[in-house]
């Protein structure tokens, strides 16, 4: 018998051509509660999937209670007891909560039909130790986010896991809910199960965790017990650079208001949020992911409207009503998903570039493809990216590559404003260096910038201010970056709603 | 209360009695005892395809070669039957059932395990089937006299005064019901309808139940195709034309999702009824018969416009509640 | 700066490979036409060579044409427009019901294609503002079109044109139908639209990834509403076409099934469904294709009605050779060769690279005349094989074993 439950050996994964996973180890105690952390897009939600049979690893070991063991699909790790609680809520919201927890091992009586009694019953017993609140038989998507969620441990405990993933439980999760969340994963631990938490959060980390692993850029970095690691060291693995080597000197000068943000709403996403951003500036918005950051930019660039609230440009009050008055108006979005929002990767590079700008090459009626190309290939040129031609299509280039043709597109037309949504988010560390020099560069021709990051050496390395939102409201505005530290970043990220609010 | 007012199937019902109320002062003859059961037995076939359509729609695919299946299997069924009077109706029952299901397997194969888009599947699969029907037919039509008793038997028998052919299709409608509802197969139906992503995490494999899905489609359609030429005792290769729009109305009518997961069978029944109120409506009115497809085609319009308006209120109402956490 | 001395020649580098362009797909459906030809000259030559045999066969084959030409602009946006066929009738009756009214043909045919345009428009409203699926949308709107016909005309037929609508049908200009003249100079056209225009870019782009058209700009809703009144538009010129094919008569009945067929020719032509995939000059072939396929079919003896089976079964074939790609492939050996176990085909793929470098190598060598060292390389090649051999059956008598285990565990619960 082995000491450890659960232990994967230089486990690889990739995804056309993109290593998600490179040679990543871990190992989980019986009965413990190990806490993995790592910035977004260091390969945890893949590596939980790996170890559900969800994706197949390309290669490596995975040994459980020191036995080798393949998982074709999630059907073989049900078997052996290993569950997940996956980050976005993977449940049927049309369906009940009964059903919800039994999807995929329905209770059957002797005739093989759906014993609903009996899972109803069983369904009862296994919600009521959680929460006394939720009714079984409502349909799934009528509960809140924190009753999914005890929903999905429902269903892993119906399934006799011996092994839990939680993958950033806490991440939507009031500071009630978190208490009782703590409190289950507790009892669960004392029961001998043993559970991998997926968090952000300091907080959760010291709450609950034994010990932590730490995975960085698809990499395994490290293991320590939670109660001989410090805060700095821990924040060190997981950023894992010095900051001053990273990122290029700041030269821009910086001068007037550009754009102003006065006081805008968007139900269901954010609340009187108010900002400014100078010429010449990096303004850094930031926090957690689902702070509302992104619908703030999107509601700049009229993706959506606000409800209310006033945007004015260069003084004069603007109302955008789709991203066609945003880029007349010359504010531009680099967005988050690039794979989603931003490239068309069926069509070729220079194609890619000019498709915001397309009327600038039209003759007479008819596109001019020399001119077009031409144009794209300067742009490309500037910003170095590295393609074989500039027919190819962006598929056949890597993640930094894909997200150079993105600011190639944006950079096709003159714009005052530009909206970077997470710029550097999955690409490699030589490619972020060139995007923050195209960020400085851009600064230094006048442009106003909105960089929009989670990485918080990367928001204090490239911003001239900062601006913290939690829960869709602004928290904390630091206009002096030198004395920021990532610690106050934190707080105010964390920050409690006031009881106010 | 008030679920009960924003169900969907309470609407219907509401539509279904405004419709019978004009009925009643229109055309008094509707609600004679022989106009009802003629009534529903001249649209139980729309029925039979509905039921088949409507397992196929739950799991977000379409099938538009119903129709085609049901030419296909109802001529083979004739033919067969003309050539040797004495096999007995029940063979031929149990024969088309299974020759559907081969069909239909087919369209499942190709959309669930070669993932081809289900439209253009079936339009491909419909043009196979509808030409296979005119080669098995050779060009020939059979009319009433050809057919014999025990084959008519199994739709126009009667039992308690009601034809075969409606009790066949009030116990389908039980089975698949039962089958939708109440077993493991059938909810999985529901769970790749509504998310593909989460039935993979649940362990439910999706090729394998679109692949059974458009096989009991076929099944339908195929039982549909034996039972419409015992009805009318008519069989040619171009019979039941363009059925399969009428079926995916009387699906999306009762409340069904086009978008795959929601839909109840209560819901198709339904759609049945007021489809089947709306058809003899017209055809009791003079001249009204050629509003017929017009009609038809309006419905449905504006049946998929309310579903996908109360959708987007719904989805409103969440963002709503969201809003309250900020 | 690093990298400042970096600069890299993204011109395009390729010209023209006759070995790629002659295995394109529109060049593969080139090769059927020639073969249907063959077919039809070795095996009716009778018929072949005598006069007015193949113009009869575009004549007859091209009455669908202008649905085809719209219906690459619909799929290609991933939509699909199943009530063209009923747009065409509608919009031919508003003309046929104004000549009977004794409206000069000009205006007549015009408002039959204004009405087409409307219908289209509407098609597009449901589909881009309500944003309802388009296949359900158009079953539905086929069905209130054409039943608006049957409402107005019943059961009667309408038979009073314009005299020129049935030369388009069966009038040979020289050697040359009329019909595929018209039908080549619309080719073009949309030749043009589709690929120099900034119109088509955009249906492109929608039709990849709508979402990244709005982020770039582009209105979605106002290309949709484009293309479906586009659409509408060669709705209205094909019930010319159509009109005249039929001897300039159109009754409620008419034209049923002529959706399936061009949307079949569009994809034949190698457009895909899911949108943004495909160019114009496929399906112009295609067109021909069906018309020869059909025609050439009745000619063998085989009756229209069987031949719908030929036109399904290439239907299904194109669209199965279509999604046969690379990772499908590698899904299928890894299934088979590799007992589902990516170790192994880690490991298999490693060797093969290792292969394909020491067959260069031998090329190489072969090139420079050195024997010696092709034997030598050729012995490596050997000893990697069976290494790889002996690896991965050793990897699979381990996952052998570990089911083995993992079964008992099982059945231990």
């Amino acid at each position: 018998m082995s000491e450890y439950v659960l232990e994967l050996k230089d486990v690889v994964k990739t995804f056309g051509g993109v290593r998600a996973l490179n040679g990543v180890h871990f190992q989980l105690k019986k009965g413990e509660i190990h806490a993995l952390m790592g910035e977004n897009g260091a390969g945890k939600s893949t590596f939980i999937k790996v170890i559900t049979g969800v994706h197949q690893p390309d290669s490596g070991t995975m040994l459980l209670e020191g036995e080798r063991v393949t998982f074709r699909n999630t059907e073989d790790s049900a078997k052996e007891g290993i569950a997940a609680i996956y980050q976005h809520v993977t449940s049927f919201p049309d369906l009940t909560v009964t059903e919800n927890i039994f999807m995929g091992q329905e209770i059957k009586n002797k005739f093989g039909f759906y014993d609903w009694g009996a899972m109803r019953k069983k369904a009862k017993e296994l919600i009521g130790p959680l929460s006394s609140e939720i009714d079984v038989n409502k349909p799934m998507g009528t509960l809140s986010v924190a009753a999914q969620q005890l929903v999905e441990i429902a269903k892993a405990l119906s399934r006799d896991a011996r092994i839990l993933i939680m993958d950033e439980p806490t991440a939507s999760l009031t500071r009630n809910e978190c208490l009782q969340l703590y409190r289950i994963a507790k009892d669960l631990r004392d029961k001998g199960v043993s559970i991998i938490f997926i968090t952000h959060r300091f907080e959760d980390m010291y709450e609950l965790a034994s010990r932590v692993t730490v995975f960085r850029d698809s990499t395994y970095v490290g293991t320590w017990d939670v109660d001989g690691i410090t805060n700095q060291a821990l924040v060190k693995a997981m950023v894992g650079r010095e900051l001053t080597a990273m990122y290029p000197e700041k030269t821009a000068k910086i001068g007037d208001v550009v754009l102003e943000v006065d006081d805008i709403s968007k139900e269901g996403y954010f609340k009187n949020v108010s900002f400014n951003v100078r010429r010449g500036e990096i303004l850094a918005l930031t926090g957690l992911v689902g702070a509302g950051r992104t619908e703030v930019c999107q509601n700049i660039y009229g993706i959506m409207t606000p409800d209310s609230g006033h945007i004015r440009l260069e003084g004069k009050e603007v109302h955008i009503k789709s991203p066609i008055d945003a880029l007349a108006l010359g504010i531009g979005l680099l967005p988050e998903n690039r794979q989603t929002e931003g490239l068309v990767n069926e069509l070729p590079i220079y194609q890619n570039v000019s498709s915001s700008t397309m009327k600038q090459f039209v003759k007479g009626g008819q596109l001019d493809v020399a001119a077009e190309m031409e144009n794209a290939i300067t742009l490309c040129k500037k910003i170095q990216l590295k393609a074989n031609d500039i027919t190819a299509p962006p598929s056949s280039l890597s993640g930094g590559n894909q997200q150079k043709v993105v600011v190639a597109k944006m950079l096709s037309a003159e714009q005052k404003v530009l909206i970077m949504d997470e710029p550097t988010k999955g690409i490699d560390v030589g490619a972020k260096y060139s995007i923050y020099e195209i960020m400085n560069d851009l600064a230094c021709r006048g442009y106003a910038i909105i960089m929009v990051s989670s990485e918080m050496p990367e928001v204090l390395g490239v911003a001239d201010r900062i601006v913290v939102m939690k829960a869709g409201r602004v928290t904390a505005e630091f206009d002096d970056v030198k004395s920021t530290t990532q610690e106050m970043i934190l707080e105010a990220s964390l920050k409690e709603r006031s009881a106010t609010a | 209360m008030k679920k009960l007012l924003r169900s969907r199937n309470t609407g219907l019902i509401v539509v279904l009695l405004i419709l019978l109320a004009a009925a009643k002062i229109l055309t008094p003859t509707l609600f004679t005892k022989f106009m009802l059961i003629n009534t529903l037995q001249n649209n139980a076939i729309y029925a039979l395809l509905a039921v088949g359509e409507f397992v196929v729609i739950l799991t977000g695919g379409i099938d538009i070669s119903i129709a085609s299946q049901l030419a296909f299997v109802g001529i083979i069924c004739t033919k067969i039957s003309c050539a040797n009077p004495g096999v007995p109706g029940i063979v031929f029952f149990i024969f088309s059932i299974l020759l559907g299901a081969l069909c239909g397997a087919l369209n499942g194969f190709l959309v669930g395990y070669l993932h081809m888009v289900p439209m253009i599947c079936t339009l491909g699969t419909m043009y196979i089937y509808r030409g296979l029907a005119f080669l098995v037919s050779g060009g020939e039509w059979w009319f009433a006299a050809k057919y014999v008793d025990s084959y008519r038997w199994w739709a126009i028998g009667k039992v308690f005064g009601i034809p075969m052919l409606v009790w066949w299709v009030v116990l389908i409608m039980i089975v698949i019901g039962i089958f939708l509802g109440f077993t493991a197969p059938g909810r999985r139906i529901y769970a790749i309808g509504t998310s593909r992503e989460s039935s993979a995490v649940a362990g439910i494999k999706e090729p394998k139940v679109t692949f059974y899905a458009f096989t009991i489609c076929g099944a339908m359609a195929g039982l549909a195709g034996m039972l419409n030429t015992a009805n009318y005792a008519i069989g040619y290769y171009g019979m039941a034309e363009s059925f399969e729009m009428t079926a995916i109305a009387i699906c999306v009518l009762g409340g069904t999702a086009i978008t795959g997961g929601k839909g109840r069978m209560d819901g198709v029944a339904l759609g049945v009824i007021i489809m089947a109120v709306i058809n003899s409506f017209i055809s009791m009115i003079p001249g009204m018969s050629v509003w017929q497809k017009a009609l038809q085609g309006g419905i449905i319009i504006v049946a998929v416009a309310i579903n996908y308006f109360t959708e987007r209120s719904a989805e409103r109402q969440a963002l709503r509640e969201r809003g309250a956490l900020i | 700066m690093p990298g400042s001395n970096y600069d890299r020649d993204l011109s395009v580098k390729e010209g023209f490979v006759l070995s790629k362009f002659l295995v394109k797909w529109e060049m593969i459906l080139v090769y059927i036409l020639v073969l249907l030809n063959l077919i039809l000259a070795v095996f009716r030559s009778d018929l072949f060579f005598q006069k007015g045999t193949i113009q009869s066969i575009i004549n007859a084959g091209l009455d669908v044409s202008p649905l085809v030409l719209g219906m690459v602009f619909i799929l290609l946006l991933g939509d699909i427009d199943v009530s063209v066929a009923s747009q065409m009738i509608l919009g031919g009756m508003v003309t046929g019901l104004l000549m009977d009214k004794g409206v000069p043909w000009v205006i007549a045919v015009i408002c039959g294609i204004l009405i087409c345009m409307v219908c289209g428009a509407f098609n597009g409203f449901c589909v881009a503002f309500i944003k309802m699926p388009a296949v359900i949308t158009t079953i539905s709107t086929s069905m209130l079109y054409r039943g608006i016909v049957e409402i107005i005309l019943g059961e009667n037929s309408l038979k009073n044109f314009p005299k020129w609508y049935n030369k388009i049908g069966w009038f040979n200009v020289g050697p040359i139908p009329l019909s595929m003249i018209l039908f080549l100079i619309m080719g073009v056209i949309f030749c043009f639209i589709l690929h120099r225009t900034p119109f088509g870019r955009k249906v492109y782009i929608v039709g990849n990834n709508p979402t990244c058209a709005n982020y770039s700009g582009i209105s979605v809703f106002k290309i949709k509403m484009e293309v479906f009144i586009l659409m509408g538009f060669m709705a209205g010129i094909g019930s010319i076409f159509f009109i005249g094919r039929m001897g300039g008569g159109v009754s409620s009945s008419m034209g049923t099934g002529y959706e399936m067929t061009a949307i079949a020719c569009a994809v034949l032509g190698g457009i895909s469904t899911n949108g943004g995939k495909g160019k114009m000059y496929g399906p112009i072939i295609a067109t021909f294709i069906m018309a020869f396929l059909t025609y050439t079919l009745g000619l063998l003896g085989v009756d229209p009605n069987s031949k719908k089976i030929f036109t399904g079964v290439i239907l299904i074939i194109t669209i199965l050779i279509s999604t046969i790609n690379k990772q499908m492939i590698k899904d299928i050996k890894l299934r088979t060769l590799y007992h589902s176990n990516k170790n192994i085909e880690a490991l298999n793929d490693r060797t093969n690279e290792q292969i394909k470098d020491l067959k260069k190598q031998i090329a190489a060598c072969r090139k420079s005349g050195k024997s010696q060292e092709i034997s030598k390389l050729q012995g490596q090649i050997a000893s990697l094989k069976k290494e790889c051999d002996a690896e991965s059956a050793k990897l699979w008598e381990e996952q052998k074993a570990d089911e083995a285990r993992a079964k008992a565990r099982y059945s231990a619960k």
